[in-house]
């Protein structure tokens, strides 16, 4: 499948954290035309299962989360304004002047207010603006507004997905449907090589609110290994060099405590073996993903992380390198074949294999 | 009510130190339940059997306190917090600890701007003037709660540690209410929720039920110069979308909603920012657990004078009674 084409079916997707049930089905769908068995559980993971060709294959479990930041509605103000609070980590200063959908009874178009800067005062303009400072403007008269939209009804950021003459696709959702995609293409690779490890490929929920997905989701599969897929900080002017990565220059797979280092050192090699790039993304505590959740699991599960640079997080112009996704995917499956990877007891950290 | 009421909330019961609140607990229900044990943590557990579906109630039975940390030569106490004390809320309350000794909080003198106000700047004072005579009473690592009785005025229960006793006299209420039940219901009286929700998570993971519910306090949006939040004193039980924890599972926020609307129970729907319940440490137990909250509306969260509805209190019991017996 065509990387850019999944990825905006993908980013078209409305799941956002903690609402992801309507959206279940669309994920389950696409992941079920590559997989042996694919089902949705209680808190909408969607778990793809293909099969492995040995008893003595691992459990190998791949997660990306399909939920995506966005906003819920926690009261009404005059003349058709909605009061906002947030789902997820989002960036306020990135959400003025957005167009959103409120997902009320009906789907509900809306503008979040900005103040114009002639009337703001000497003191607002130089604070960043506040969630509580922030109203949808949504225009419909107060009555009908009461009726379609309920305290607690989500809203996403409308925003186009736009293919941009470099490689690289813009728009909302691609964090992190893009490591979504990347499981998707590793499962359509992983179709055409011989595994001997069975392969659970996760899109999990509510990343972005506590990781509530990942901690479900280990805990029922129980894995050997675990591999995230997850976003980090692409390069851009001005900022910090350790901690944003270059674009299309191969995926940066996570280093520190948060990781298992034997199993980190074999996906690394094995990456050197294939010719596929990669980069070192140190990470000296928790990472803010999905492994920092799934590495305390039951009694404990080594896990490593594959990420995909991304530039201007949690805003409605999040931005990737499609070749990074297509890497992602290609790293991703090879490792959970396990065909040149030695999966074995002493993957345990405290074992000297050097 | 009033008087069950003021009998939970005027038991010691500090996080960690459940061991009174839960006797007084365990007689009211003893008898009328077909199971009723206490598990490893101090979580008291009632179980009425059936062989539908398993669903969990839980009410944190802990509240919130002071634990004295060092005692100076002259006999004061110096504290610390447990749970979300404020320091503004505890200047001139009276604290009582387990033993039934009381204590008057009081700050440093020099002390000038209010905003400088903290515990290390504050003291307890039992009345006596040296160390040995303190020691007599209260050691380093003593709890004290906070001191103060219960009223009913204009419709409303006014008390300290409403935050939850009121949440364990919906549960105490609906276990006398039930007869025969079709589902299986496990009323969880939880401890050390104001520490960080410790209690619940390892009762449900004991538990595993299909469903749980968190019946727990909430604030409101309707004082003077308040912050906005779309929750009144008086509106209705409060059905929990969002709080700072978790997000409500639809299958338990969805039913409870039609369950509401269906018997004309009044309800409210509560969105909140931060701080989160005993929800917060279920769902994420055993592989998942859909959960969600039913909450009281409550004023002055984590003060002496925390003030509930009656009529709140009443429409909590409808609707989760109507929960616990929906065969759907
Ligand atoms: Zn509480």
């Amino acid at each position: 499948m065509r990387t850019d084409t999944l990825l905006e079916q993908l980013c078209k997707i409305n799941a956002i954290a903690g609402f992801e049930a309507s959206a279940s089905n669309e994920i389950k769908e696409i992941f079920g035309r590559y997989c042996d068995k694919v089902w949705v559980d209680t808190f909408y993971n969607v778990i793809g299962y293909k099969k492995g060709s040995s008893k003595n294959g691992k459990k190998i479990m791949i997660t990306a989360h399909y939920d995506q930041i966005g906003l819920i509605v926690t009261g009404y103000e005059k003349n058709g304004f909605l009061r906002v609070s947030n789902l997820g980590g989002v960036d306020t200063k990135a959400l003025l002047a957005r167009e959103v959908t409120v997902h009320g009874k009906k789907d509900v178009f809306g503008v979040i207010g900005a103040k114009p800067p002639h009337l703001l005062s000497g003191d607002e303009m130089k604070k960043n603006v506040k969630l509580t400072d922030l109203f949808i403007d949504t225009g419909l008269p107060d009555e009908e507004l009461k009726e379609t939209v309920a305290v607690g009804d989500p809203v996403s950021i409308n925003s186009q997905f736009v293919r941009m003459v470099n490689g690289c696709a813009a728009g909302r959702n691609l964090d992190n449907r893009c490591g979504v995609a990347a499981c998707v293409l590793a499962l359509e690779k992983l179709k055409n090589i011989e595994h001997e490890n069975d392969v659970y490929v996760i899109a999990t929920v509510q990343e972005e609110a506590g990781l509530i997905g990942a901690i479900s989701s280990s805990y029922n599969i129980e894995p050997d290994i675990a591999v995230v897929i997850d976003v980090c900080h692409g390069d851009m002017p001005e900022a910090d060099k350790a901690s944003t990565f270059t674009l299309g220059k191969g995926v940066p797979v996570g280093v520190g405590p948060a990781f298992n280092k034997n199993v980190t050192q074999q996906l690394l090699k094995l990456a050197d073996q294939e010719g596929i790039p990669t980069q070192l993304c140190v990470e000296a505590g928790d990472p803010g993903t999905e492994a920092w959740a799934i590495q305390v699991s039951g009694m404990g599960i080594a896990v490593v992380e594959v990420c995909i640079p991304l530039r201007y997080m949690h805003t409605g112009a999040e931005l990737v390198n499609l070749e990074d996704v297509d890497t992602a995917a290609a790293l991703v499956s090879k490792f959970a074949a396990g065909r040149t990877v030695r999966l074995s007891k002493e993957d345990a950290d405290d074992t000297d294999t050097d | 009510m009033i008087e069950l009421v003021r009998e939970l909330a005027g038991t010691y019961g500090p996080s960690g130190r459940e061991d009174e609140i839960r006797g007084v607990i365990r007689k009211k229900i003893s008898g009328k339940v077909d199971e009723l044990y206490t598990d490893t943590l101090g979580n008291l557990i009632a179980v009425k059997k059936g062989n539908g579906k398993r669903i969990m109630l839980a009410a944190h039975m802990d509240e919130i306190g002071v634990v004295a940390t060092y005692i100076e030569e002259n006999g004061f106490i110096r504290f610390s917090n447990i749970g979300g004390v404020s320091p503004v809320f505890s200047l001139g309350q009276r604290v009582r600890f387990a033993n039934g000794v009381c204590g008057c909080v009081c700050y440093e003198e020099k002390l000038k701007e209010p905003k400088d106000l903290n515990f290390s700047k504050m003291f307890i004072d039992i009345g006596t003037n040296s160390r040995e005579r303190t020691m007599e009473y209260v050691s380093p690592g003593d709890i004290a709660v906070f001191e103060a009785g219960t009223i009913e005025q204009n419709g409303r229960y006014i008390s300290k540690a409403l935050d939850d006793r009121i949440g364990c006299a919906v549960l105490i209420e609906l276990i006398g209410q039930l007869n025969e039940v079709k589902n299986e219901i496990a009323f969880v009286f939880t401890v050390q929720e104001e520490v960080g929700l410790r209690g619940a998570g390892t009762a449900a993971y004991a538990i595993k039920p299909d469903l749980a519910v968190a019946v727990d306090v909430t604030n409101t949006g309707d004082t003077p110069g308040c912050n906005p939040l779309s929750i009144e004193l008086g509106k209705g039980a409060a059905v929990m979308i969002k709080d700072g924890r978790t997000i409500s599972h639809p299958l338990v926020k969805n039913k409870l909603i039609d369950l509401a609307k269906r018997f004309d129970i009044q309800y409210q729907l509560e969105v909140i920012e931060k701080g989160g319940n005993d929800a917060g440490s279920i769902h994420t137990t055993a592989g998942g657990i859909p959960s969600g909250g039913v909450s009281i509306p409550c004023r002055y969260m984590h003060s002496p004078c925390e003030m509930v509805d009656a009529g709140d209190v009443k429409n909590v019991v409808k609707l989760l009674k109507a929960f616990i017996q929906s065969e759907d």
